[in-house]
Parts: structure tokens; sequence; C-alpha cells
């Protein structure tokens, strides 16, 4: 028999991990086998609540688990939010194109995250540290709302030995005694060469926008900058139809897209 | 492939003969609203249903004179369905296809059975059925298939072909299939010369007929479509046709070519089971995502959304217009909002703004 494409395989869920007041990491164990590639996303389903398209936190190269990291932002999420240990999800893909690893090699890095949307970049930042002698000097800048919302704070300091890692908050508390503003703030004085360098991006709309011009004024040419798109993808298959932008659906010829290719879009960020 | 003639009192049994291997859907006439013609041509207005061959009384049975109430897309991808693949189904044989549903079978056929996935519960469908489609004798006031340089009569996409001539049929073959079903029936002769040329003097015809009554709605040709749709994308003409939209949906449930579908769960059984149900870009939360952002949030962006779609979006990626200019939206909508009109304010206003 034929396979079905909209089936999800059955996975337990074995760890829920709080990452922030309203964002958990969810650790799947699939029942079938499942890869996946960095960037790419899945469909993730509860039974009689719905399904939605997360990209996994964790590393491709593991393959038993998968990780999801997924704030409480709608019907589905706050469905997941309290779900406990051992229930049973549903899975399907991976789907979309991911981060072009090959394209990266030899370069350096600039990854620019903003809230939850350090999640798809944690699963490449493993993939990238996993072959550090591939690619050049690696560089994070990572904008949360409070102290309270920076998300991964264990794995962030294990990583401070490989990458240049700089933090901004858009509202201290007493204790904070780093940067305050919004992400961008942290590009001000970023006076690196970039005759080699590619960036990627990924966050909410506003902080993808706004970093896209940031980058391009310190000097990033559009083909190098890579952004993770977000639209309503549900199928996962470029057939149901919501994800669409432009010519492109995101699902299937994103949702990683450098900027040259979507820049002249209406209402991009909307 | 060849050309045949049959009897009007032989189609009964043709459909009998079939209805043992298929499910045959025929087409049921049912009254139409009417809808004037500004032209005073005198167009018919009923309209007609595709039942199923068991459910009619055999004396019901007519050949329609243009395409049905329903796209033909409803016997490959249902409206609401349960995407299992382990039940059995009947294959159809269709009567009463016109050459709009077979154009627009080419953009279905992209979305559904192109790409990696394909689609497993539409190629099935689509595999198994049979195609038996007819020349259109006449035209609905909404019909405008010539302006997408479509005719009236098929010349490709179908298994069997009914051309009507007086009471009886002109039946051309247009499959493997198709002419094995004919030969094996016993029921067709071949076709005379005579028959032929009267056949082709009839399309002719219809197509004339169909050409004057364009004439008068001035819809721009199938190749500027995609143009005037992105030059147009800051017009007022969406703004202000889309205050009459209702947010039914009709044009899209209704249309040929559109193909959206939401995937949801089954929220009475405890199972990852996915229903497949119709969508349409015209509802609000058609693009909305967690958290509430949604790019299409207002209706007249919706609204354009779906012209884009039809008229950039597939040219671009497969050199075709997503309309088959089969006038459904144009009938189901009750907001009187008319694709025929829209293109053309769009078309009036970029030659304004060229001069």
């Amino acid at each position: 028999m034929k396979k079905n494409p909209y089936q999800p395989i059955e996975t337990n869920l074995i760890e829920v991990i709080s990452e922030s007041p309203v964002i958990k990491t969810f650790v799947l164990q699939p029942k079938e086998g499942f890869r996946f590639n960095t960037g790419q996303f899945i469909e993730l389903s509860l039974n009689g609540t719905g399904e939605a398209p997360f990209t996994p936190s964790s590393d491709p190269n593991i393959s038993k688990e998968i990780e999801v990291t997924i704030m409480n932002a709608g019907r589905l999420t706050a469905g997941l939010h309290q779900l406990k240990n051992g229930e049973t999800l549903g899975i399907r893909g991976p789907y979309g194109k991911g981060y072009p690893l090959n394209e990266f090699k030899g370069k350096n890095i600039l990854i620019v995250g903003g809230g939850v949307g350090l999640a798809p970049l944690r699963s490449l930042i493993y993939s990238l540290l996993a072959d550090t002698s591939s690619f050049g000097k690696i560089y994070l800048c990572y904008g949360a709302k409070t102290p309270q919302d920076i998300i991964y704070k264990n794995q962030i300091q294990k990583w401070k030995r490989a990458i240049d890692i700089k933090i901004s908050v858009d509202r201290a508390d007493d204790d904070w005694k780093g940067n305050v503003g919004v992400v961008t703030t942290l590009l001000n004085d970023f006076k690196e060469n970039l005759s080699n360098f590619i960036s990627i991006v990924c966050g909410p709309p506003i902080m993808m926008k706004f970093t896209t011009y940031k980058l391009i004024d310190i000097g990033f040419k559009p083909s190098d900058i890579y952004l993770s798109m977000e639209k309503n993808m549900s199928c996962g298959l470029g057939k149901c139809g919501h994800c669409r932008m432009g010519r492109f659906y995101v699902c299937k010829d994103g949702p990683v897209f450098t900027f040259d290719k979507i820049k002249d879009m209406h209402d991009l960020w909307d | 492939m060849d050309k045949y003639f049959i009897q009007k009192k032989d189609t009964a049994k043709f459909l009998d003969n079939l209805s043992r291997d298929y499910g045959v859907y025929v087409p049921y006439r049912i009254k139409g609203k009417e809808i004037p013609c500004d032209l005073n041509l005198k167009l018919p207005t009923d309209d007609y249903l595709l039942e199923s061959w068991d459910r009619i009384k055999k004396e019901d049975f007519t050949f329609n004179e243009y395409r049905a109430i329903e796209p033909l897309r409803t016997f490959f991808a249902f409206p609401k369905e349960r995407l299992r693949l382990d039940e059995e189904e009947k294959k159809a044989a269709i009567f009463g296809v016109k050459n709009c549903d077979l154009f627009s079978l080419k953009i279905q056929d992209f979305v559904f059975l192109d790409g990696e996935a394909r689609d497993p519960f539409y190629e099935r469908r689509r595999q198994n059925a049979l195609l038996i489609s007819g020349d259109c004798p006449s035209f609905k006031e909404t019909c405008f298939c010539r302006s997408l340089d479509i005719n009236p009569y098929p010349s490709e996409g179908f298994d069997i072909n009914f051309s009507p001539l007086d009471e009886n049929f002109l039946v051309d073959t247009g499959s493997q299939r198709g002419e094995e079903i004919i030969k094996s029936s016993g029921l067709f002769n071949h076709a005379t010369p005579a028959q032929i040329s009267r056949r082709d003097e009839k399309r002719n015809s219809v197509v004339k007929r169909l050409t004057e009554h364009l004439a008068f709605h001035q819809i721009p040709p199938k190749d500027v479509l995609q143009e005037i749709v992105r030059d147009g994308y800051e017009s007022d003409v969406w703004r202000e046709e889309a205050s009459s939209c209702v947010e039914c949906g009709g044009c899209n449930l209704s249309c040929d070519t559109c193909h959206c579908f939401l995937l949801s769960e089954d929220r009475l059984k405890d199972t990852n089971e996915k229903i497949r149900a119709w969508d349409a870009c015209l509802y609000a939360n058609f693009a909305r995502v967690a958290g509430g952002a949604n790019p299409l949030k207002r209706r007249y962006q919706r609204l354009r959304n779906r012209y884009l779609k039809k008229f950039d979006f597939f040219p671009d990626n497969i050199k075709l217009n997503a309309c088959c200019g089969c006038g459904r939206c144009i009938d189901v909508c009750p907001g009187k909002i008319d694709i025929r009109r829209i293109l053309r304010r769009l078309n009036e206003e970029k030659s304004v703004s060229a001069h």
C-alpha cells in the first residue's frame, strides 16, 4: 500500500524541560525512525487538539530523541504546555529545506536570534560545533525580552568556549549586568571584515525585519543573510496552500530563504 | 483515437453498462436563477448537478449544455474526508465534464501529483476515474472560458467526449481505455465525415456567439493578467470590490482550480488520523499563525490574495493561469463580486496610468 503522507507517527514524550515562564522544551522519542536536517521543520500534533509546525531545537546527529522548544502562544501550544512525561504525540516530517550547511563551509558565521527563535538556531549551533574545523569564526547575538526570558542558559555558558556570544534584554531586572536594548543594538559595534561572512537570523517577524535592515546597514549582502520565515505551514508538502509567500510555499521552498530571494515581496514581515 | 456515433436512446444502455464497473455520475437539470444577459442573447439559466446514475430516474438523464454547479475536483479531493488509505472506493465515471473542468485538472494535478510527495488519495481516484466530457452547445451568462483561450469543447484530457448532434452524439475517444470501452460496448458506429463536419460547424458557431457575448465584458487577454494583478497591488479596486464580500468562501469552494485544504483532527476519537476539509482563502483565519499574526488580516487583502494566487503564483510556477473561466465564482457570490469586472478594472487602471 502507498504511504499516507499526512499520517503522523506516534512519539513518546519522555521529558519536559522548562526554559522560561512561557517556553518549554519537549523531548520526544518517535516510535519509528525519524531524521531531520537542521532548519527543517516538523508537524507536531496533539490528538483531538490540532497540529502545528515547529523546528526541532536538538542536534540532528542524535536520531533517537528529538527536542522541540515551544512557546505557549496559542490553542495547541497551550495544550502542549499542559502535558507531562509519558504522553503520546504525533509527528510528521521533516519538511522544507533547512540550513544549507555546505554553503556555510569555510565562512565566518553571525547568528542573530530573538526570543524562542533561538530554538532552531540551537539545532544549527549543535551542527556547527560538531564540525568546527569546517567553519570560520562563529558569533551569536541573542535578544530576549527580560533576563527571565533567556532560554538555554546552561548551554549558552558551554558554547562560550567556541562562540563569541553577546546577549541583550529589552528590559533589565535588578540583577542584570549585561546589555539592555533590542538585539540590533548588539550589532552597533560589530566591526568585523565581512568579505567572508554570512548571517543567519531567526526570531519574531519584527525582530527579523529590523535585524535584516541592520545587517544590510553594516555591510552584509542580501544573498548572505539567511532568514527563517514563518507562515501558516499546515500540510508541509506544498499542497494545502496556507503558507504561500509570493511565488514560494514556505513549507517546501523554505522555511530558510536568503534575503535576496524574497526582499521585493509585498508585506514580507506581516 | 477514433470518432464514433451513438443514438441518444442507446446512451442510457451505455451508462447502465458502465455502472457495472464504475460509480457513474450524470448531469441532472435543476432550475437556476435567472441572470439577464446584457446583450439579450436569451442565454439558458438552468443549472446542472452531477448525480449518481443509480439515484436519478433514467428519463431525467440529460446532456448538460455547460459545466455543472460542482467543480470537478469534488471527485478527487473530497470536500471533507478522513485520510485513510485502507478504505475501498468504487471508481468514478463522470459524464458531463466540460473543457473548463479539464483545464482545471492541470492545476489540480500539479498540486496533488507533482513535487516530492504525491497525494495518494487524489492519485488513486484520478487514475481510476473515467472522464466522459462533452462539448458545450451553449453557455451561461457567466461563462468566459474563451477569454482565457479555453474552448467550449474539449480537445485533450478526456477518455471519451460527447458532441451533441441533433438528438444524438458524435463521440471522440481520447485514451486507450476510452477506446476499449466504446469498442466493447457494441453501441457505437463509426462517425461519417458529414457528421464530423456538422459537429465542427456547431463548435464554431458556439465560439462565435460566446466571443460576441464576451466582447461586452472586455476581459483583458490572458497574457496580461499576471502583469495587471502585480501592478495593481496597491489599487483601490481590491478595497472597493471587497466591500460587498461576506466571507462566505463561496468563490473558493465553487472554484475548479482552488485546492487549499485544512488538516484537522478527529475530536471525537483518540486517534492521530487526519481529516481533510476544503479551506477558503477568503476566510479570516486562513493565514493566521499562533500568537495572532495574520498576513491576510483584511478582507481586501484576502480578495487580492485570491487573484495573486491564480494569476501570479501559478504562472510563475507552471506558466498557467489558475482560472478556467467557468464563472462559478460569479454565479455563487452573494456580494455580486465579478472576476470579469475586477480584471477589467485592473486593466483599465493600468492603461490609464500608462498614458
